[in-house]
């Protein structure tokens, strides 16, 4: 890991166009500005993690179970949809 | 009239046309390498969709369309997002919340939506700062 002091308002350089700044620092916190190119995606750490956990568990449901919950769907939007 | 392509899923076979794979530029977390996906259905699976990957690990995602499952879904597009599916004013865009089976629970993940473009057959997964929406949404049945 490269690791940097950097002041307030300093910032540092990735790539073409990637650029981090310090814009507070806080009483435990840093607030950081981050400019980057469009296709380029930036997310916060735990977000990110949270939609991974929650995607790698969805992928495990079995077949077993899928036509039941289907039919138990579908008698739910049937009767939805009479009424 | 092109030849089905006949996909192999988590969930059984269904058939889907050539050029029906969407492409997810940077895959989605936890599966970054698979790209190309297809969404397929069937009789036995409706209302639900399968979003199933095509490359590496060939992923099966369970779908289901938020805003169909759940009254008054509204989750906006951001700009970013807009801008990465290429959309245009009247493009048909399909929303597929991943879903996860726990026993009888069926648990949607409203937060963090699949949003494909159909015209340009790209898609994303939305992940945004804040949601008033859970990964683990429980679907009432009643």
């Amino acid at each position: 890991m490269l690791v940097f002091t950097r002041k307030l308002n300093e910032a540092i350089i990735i790539g073409d166009g990637i650029e981090i700044r310090v814009l507070r620092v806080g009483d435990g916190s840093v607030r950081i500005g981050v400019t980057a190119p469009g296709d380029v995606k930036v997310h916060r750490q735990e977000i990110y993690q949270l939609i991974s956990a929650a995607n790698a568990s969805a992928a495990t449901t079995e077949h077993a179970t899928v036509e039941r919950a289907a039919e138990r769907l579908r008698s739910r939007l049937s009767i939805t949809n009479a009424g | 009239m092109q030849p089905e392509l006949s996909i192999e899923t988590r969930f059984g076979s269904y058939p889907a046309d050539h050029g029906s794979v969407v492409t997810v530029a940077d895959g989605l977390p936890g599966f970054e390498c698979c790209r190309r996906f297809v969404v397929v259905t069937g009789p036995t699976l409706q209302p639900f969709n399968c979003l199933q990957g095509l490359d590496e690990s060939r992923p099966s995602f369970l779908t289901l369309d938020p805003r169909s499952a759940v009254a008054g879904y509204a989750m906006e597009l951001p700009a970013a997002d807009r801008e990465r599916l290429e959309v245009v004013d009247g493009d048909a865009l399909l929303w597929l919340a991943l879903v996860r089976l726990d026993g009888d629970r069926i648990l949607v993940n409203l937060r963090a939506p699949v949003v494909i473009n159909a015209r340009r057959m790209i898609g994303v997964q939305l992940i945004t700062p804040e949601s008033p929406y859970s990964t683990e949404h429980v679907l009432s049945l009643d």
